[in-house]
């Protein structure tokens, strides 16, 4: 694999982890007020 | 040499970069992206689907009025009537709150309207539960009578809310729904209280502490209790007027709710006993519980869905519009 192909793979996974973390964070904040689990229902 | 660090430094300043912008769009997208079920309950709101008239007064307090919606279609002899209560915690919220709600149900044939109530506040530290159900009772001939002189004449009822909102609605409903100017054939909402029982109230630490327990159940009854009365459980008859589960005897309507498994507001443990009695009156009545959701009922959609379904379903069956 060359160098590019690798950052682009690295920038992939690191988009993918914030939009993650971002959804996540509002679940955890939502869950912290309301009440409610981090996992399961919903797919995030 | 000098050059590989600076790049390094570059890449890794970039890397941080897409993160935040992607933890950004992340945010936004739980916010703001709703699920593509959803939209079958809202509606662009304009003169083809209804009118709505806002303030009408049906009592001298200044929270005493209700927005009524009436279908633009007033060539029908007889129309149902959907009244929803707001949300807020008995001391918070608006009937403007609910417009979307209101608006996708007069799009559906229904006159519906939006009552608010006397909130607890330090101006009205006197309002509590049972004399917000008061004013609802005194609202419903009001609202029926509003709806007739615009030309729609209402022959039955359903009433629903969320959270405080279906606490009151589920009163009206099994409390006062006899004496209804029309007849209630339905009741549905979510996460509301239901009951008032000292060991389901542990999410406020009231199964423990009989004083809190005292002062809380007062305030939210209006009725003294004191915490022998709670030891002793004479409490139970000074929360009956406001716990509906205790009055579906009185009058079994049709019920659909939901409730969140870990709900912080409202007693989960309350909503179990409120399905037993559904169920022991021989109530047709779906009861949804959302496993991994508290009092937003915001981590389950399947769930969420199929409980909507559900309130369309009851609709057509006790309410049909013809």
């Amino acid at each position: 694999m060359k160098v590019k192909d690798k950052r682009l793979v690295v920038t992939g996974i690191i988009a993918a982890a914030g939009f993650i973390f971002g959804r996540l964070a509002v679940r955890g904040i939502l869950n912290l007020l309301l009440g409610g689990t981090m996992f399961g229902g919903n797919i995030l | 040499m000098k050059k590989e660090r600076k790049d390094r430094i570059m890449t890794i300043r970039f890397g941080i970069l897409i993160f935040v912008f992607s933890f950004l769009l992340g945010i936004a997208s739980k916010l703001f992206i709703k699920p593509a079920w959803s939209k079958n309950y809202s509606v662009k709101w304009d003169d083809s689907i209804g009118t709505m008239i806002s303030d009408i007064a049906y009592g001298a307090g200044e929270k005493n009025t209700f927005d009524l919606y009436l279908p633009q279609n007033n060539t029908r002899e007889n129309y149902g009537l959907v009244v929803y209560l707001h949300a807020g915690g008995f001391a918070s919220g608006d009937k403007a709150d609910d417009a979307e709600t209101l608006e996708w149900l007069c799009s559906k044939g229904y006159v519906a309207a939006g009552i608010n109530y006397t909130l607890f506040s330090e101006e009205h530290s006197d309002a509590n539960v049972y004399t917000q159900s008061l004013e609802i009772k005194e609202a419903i001939p009001f609202v029926v009578e509003a709806a007739k002189q615009a030309g729609y004449n209402i022959d039955k009822m359903a009433v629903a809310g969320g959270s405080a909102g279906h606490t009151l609605a589920m009163i009206y409903a099994y409390r006062d729904g006899k004496e209804a100017p029309v007849p209630v054939v339905f009741t549905y909402g979510g996460v509301g209280p239901s009951s008032f029982y000292q060991e389901d109230w542990g999410i406020f630490g009231l199964n423990q502490d009989d004083e809190a327990c005292a002062v809380m159940f007062s305030v939210m009854s209006g009725n003294k209790i004191s915490p022998e009365e709670i030891r002793s459980g004479e409490y139970l008859k000074k929360v009956k007027p406001i716990a509906a589960s205790e009055w579906i005897s009185n009058n079994p309507v049709p019920t659909v709710v939901a409730y969140g498994k870990h709900d912080k507001m409202q007693p989960f443990a309350a909503s179990i006993k409120f399905e037993t009695a559904l169920k022991e009156n021989s109530v047709d009545y779906k009861y949804y519980v959302l496993p991994h959701s508290g009092h937003g009922l915001q981590n389950d959609n399947k769930i969420s869905r199929q409980w909507m379904e559900s309130i369309e379903e009851y609709l057509e069956k006790y309410m049909p519009v013809k």
